[in-house]
């Protein structure tokens, strides 16, 4: 089990509202899988420093995950064939929870 | 013959109590850009080794996710 954090950029068109409950949607892989979900956190509408598929902006969101590597990658693929998803990146964080 | 003053160390300012770089930490990781968008060189910044290369992987990490900009050639 290892502690991810997985950041995603979802499409601007999208309502603000609707996107933690569909992003919970896809948690699920993780949770059949044996790891949980720490937190989700919309930060919102946010200015994108370049275009990225000619949006201008996006919706971003952090997740900070518990589990297995695979189980990861699993929900990275599944989020990236999404087309409403602009753009993820998974990491690693030892940072900060390791002492705590 | 001017006597040369002891450079002063500009102290690693990132003792303002950030021990661990955030990569999502915009507004920390804006200060160590130019305008252009570069990486400030250590010269300029006065981190560590170390600490300037897990500023400068953050820098990278944000830039992936458009949250820095990538350096923009010289006019605009």
């Amino acid at each position: 089990m290892r502690h991810y954090e997985v950041m995603v950029i979802l499409d601007p068109s999208l309502d603000e509202r609707t996107v933690a409950p569909s992003l919970d949607t896809f948690l699920n892989v993780i949770r059949e899988s044996g790891g949980n979900v720490e937190k989700v956190d919309v930060w919102g509408r946010r200015r994108l420093s370049y275009e990225i598929a000619k949006r201008g902006e996006g919706i971003y969101a952090v997740i900070d995950v518990n589990c297995e590597p695979a189980a990861v990658k699993e929900l990275d693929r599944q989020l990236g064939l999404q087309e409403t998803v602009l753009r993820t990146k998974v990491l690693r964080r030892e940072d900060t929870r390791a002492k705590a | 013959m001017r006597t040369r003053t002891p450079r002063r160390k500009p102290n690693p300012l990132h003792r303002a109590g950030v021990t661990r770089v955030d990569w999502k930490d915009v507004a920390l990781l804006r200060t160590f850009l130019s305008d252009r968008g570069k990486i400030r060189s250590r010269r300029v910044t006065g981190l560590t080794p170390q600490q300037q290369r897990a500023v400068a992987t953050a820098i990278r990490n944000a830039r992936e996710m458009a949250l820095l900009p990538y350096p923009t050639p010289a006019r605009r």
